[in-house]
């Protein structure tokens, strides 16, 4: 009970709050907000967008350019302006945009543009993830969340929420921004016709969203400090792809050793959810496994981390 | 008064490390305070009331929401129940438990890249207040704990005595009318350790909240709490009230004689009393038995000729007084009625 003489004779005493509590639901966005908030304070993020930014406009521009070429096929020459002008033949061009940078809307363009952008997200994820998770273990900020009424679920899905939102922001939705424009240069039906590869596009961006956040908060809470989670994302993400080429294309093992390059059996996943057939996977003389198996490595990385990072916060909440 | 904490044989074992031992408690609102020397399993107790660990064995209600052993609760994933709807009641019952009560840590517990405003409202939206009532209430809070120059800093640059006083805030955030605080004295100059125990003693016995003050500093108790428990090695060592356990306090002199006092010393232990210290000067520290005149003292002195030149009451000091509870080996629970 307040002491009524107290409450009057001071502005700066304590004063009761009466307000009604939520569930456990909204303190997820609160955490998810503040890790992004975290991320947005670094120079760095910014300049890393900004180059994913880049190559979505590359993209956006070339599927603009491609057809802009094609109503001019029939011109013999185009001028090109600049201190160098020089005569252009627009099919070099066009064939260039088709057949090596696929920007035709089809199932490859966004593959391609993810892939791309996969670079990216890495190296973004790798340099952000101690500030996002990493600092909770080191600086023991854990015990500050899980003493609220969340559980470690909460607490897992928010960080994910906020690591799925970035991975989007530079994948999925720039991926659907491609999709609309090409049915605004193409024809609408393009639209309808194309369905599958917008749920592809989802699907991609939804398992790329689960498998690298998880796989982001699991290393982050392990090593916690930016270097060693540098070292360990360009373990998983170059030494891994480095290796699995040697092995398959150097040494001509089984394609399955693929297998251990995850971007990789994303890749392959995103390629199933967006209808590609196996054998028209490119480039052609490049052997891939099965995407089952691809699918399949994918969800045991899946429940790995899961089970990593429940055996870690229970292992935190009794320690801290 | 109402009983906040009851708890019934609670058991908690990490390995084969025996961390509390058949505690059972019952406490009644009020300024507690959990003493015992580190290790002896005060956070562990903790973090039992407040829902984040689950105790090996035992049963227990803490503001009437109950606490669980974990033989019930580890078949839960991630806290989540296996289709059984009494393991999801469990986690909604901790939840529920959470809101009512604030925790602040021993651990720095802060978010570095923060600023102080930021830190407790996204407390308070932990606790599932609305985002600008969060706010707002996190600005009333920093200004009752002077903290209203430094919320826009960034954590990393807060001194510790600010640490711990956003620490306070964030558990303050909700207004819950229990607060569990582990080690708020903990690296604070003199000042900061006085001002914090001014704050936690104000909450308490101006603002109604009941405190769980958890702490190795018998003084931080003595200035804060009404009553006290003990713990060591994970058992209740003594449970009573502060009166109580200065009735337990020895009575004590100090001695200065003049002459050969050895059989005076020895007359003196054959009463009973105790000879703590003794120097080749004739000053003497004694503890003597509750029955004990003091007018005795100059009996004896005259009996064998020696002059008592000086005689002052020492008293054993609380500090003392713990020191001596905690090392004592009985496995006996020492319990005082409380008054």
């Amino acid at each position: 009970m307040v002491n009524p003489q107290l409450e009057k004779s001071s502005l700066l005493h304590y004063r009761p709050w009466r307000g009604e509590l939520s569930g456990s639901w909204r303190p997820t966005w609160a955490i998810a907000r503040t890790a992004l908030g975290l991320l947005s304070r670094r120079k760095l993020f910014w300049g890393l967008y900004g180059l994913s930014v880049m190559i979505f406009l590359f993209f956006f521009y070339g599927q603009y350019l491609q057809v802009f070429l094609e109503q001019r096929v029939t011109e013999e020459n185009i001028r090109s302006g600049g201190l160098f002008p020089k005569n252009i033949k627009p099919e070099t061009i066009l064939h260039q945009l088709q057949n090596a940078l696929q920007l035709n809307g089809s199932a490859d363009t966004y593959a391609n543009f993810i892939w791309f952008e996969g670079y990216i997200v890495m190296v973004i994820l790798a340099l952000i993830g101690s500030a996002a998770i990493g600092n909770d273990f080191h600086h023991g900020s854990l015990p500050f969340y899980l003493s609220k009424p969340i559980g470690p679920f909460h607490y897992i899905f928010g960080k994910c929420l906020a690591v799925g939102i970035f991975i989007n922001l530079i994948t999925t939705i720039p991926a659907v921004l491609l999709f609309i424009e090409y049915g605004f240069i193409d024809t609408w039906s393009y639209y309808w016709d194309n369905l599958r590869l917008f749920l592809g596009i989802i699907f991609y961006g939804s398992l790329i969203t689960i498998t690298l956040s998880l796989l982001l908060i699991a290393t982050a809470s392990w090593v916690k400090r930016t270097m060693p989670m540098v070292m360990i994302w360009t373990v998983m993400m170059v030494l891994g792809r480095m290796i699995q080429r040697w092995l398959v294309d150097g040494l001509h093992l089984r394609k399955e050793w693929r297998l251990i390059d995850i971007w990789n059996d994303l890749y392959l996943a995103g390629h199933w959810a967006l209808g590609t057939p196996h054998e028209a996977l490119r480039p052609p003389w490049q052997m891939q496994p099965s995407y089952h198996a691809a699918l399949l490595v994918i969800g045991i990385c899946i429940v790995t981390c899961i089970f990593y990072l429940r055996k870690k916060i229970q292992a935190v909440e009794i320690v801290a | 008064m109402e009983t906040i904490i009851d708890l019934n044989e609670i058991n908690q074992q990490f390995y084969s490390n025996h961390a509390l031992k058949n505690i059972s408690l019952k406490l009644k609102s009020g300024r507690i305070g959990l003493l015992g020397p580190n290790g002896a399993g005060k956070s562990t107790l903790l973090k039992i009331l407040l829902g984040l660990i689950s105790p090996t064995s035992g049963e227990g209600k803490v503001l009437s929401e109950s606490i669980q052993s974990s033989k019930v609760k580890q078949r839960s994933f991630f806290g989540w129940g296996r289709n059984n709807f009494t393991l999801r009641g469990t986690q909604r019952g901790n939840e529920r438990l959470r809101k009512k009560i604030g925790y602040m840590p021993e651990a720095d517990a802060l978010i570095p890249g923060l600023t102080g405003i930021e830190y407790v409202a996204l407390a308070g939206e932990l606790y599932g207040m609305p985002r600008a009532q969060a706010q707002r209430r996190a600005h009333e809070v920093l200004t009752y704990l002077e903290l209203e120059d430094a919320r826009y800093r960034r954590l990393e640059q807060y001194s510790t005595g600010m640490k711990q006083r956003i620490k306070l805030a964030q558990a303050l955030i909700h207004d819950p009318p229990l607060l569990l605080l582990d080690e708020p004295t903990s690296g604070l100059d003199p000042a900061g350790r006085d001002a914090m125990l001014r704050l936690l003693l104000e909450l308490g016995r101006d603002f109604g909240k009941s405190l769980i003050l958890s702490t190795h500093l018998l003084a931080d108790v003595e200035v804060v709490c009404e009553q006290i428990v003990i713990l060591l090695n994970g058992s209740i060592r003594f449970q009573g009230n502060v009166d109580s356990i200065r009735s337990q306090q020895h009575d004590r002199y100090r001695l200065r004689i003049q002459g050969d006092n050895r059989d005076f010393c020895k007359d003196l232990q054959l009463e009973g009393i105790e000879i703590l210290s003794e120097n080749n000067r004739g000053e003497l520290r004694v503890q003597v038995p509750k029955e004990w005149q003091t007018r005795n003292f100059f009996v004896l002195a005259d009996h064998h000729q020696v002059i008592l030149r000086g005689l002052e009451p020492d008293q054993e000091t609380l500090e003392e007084l713990f020191l001596r509870m905690v090392i004592v080996n009985s496995p006996t629970q020492v319990e005082l009625a409380t008054k």
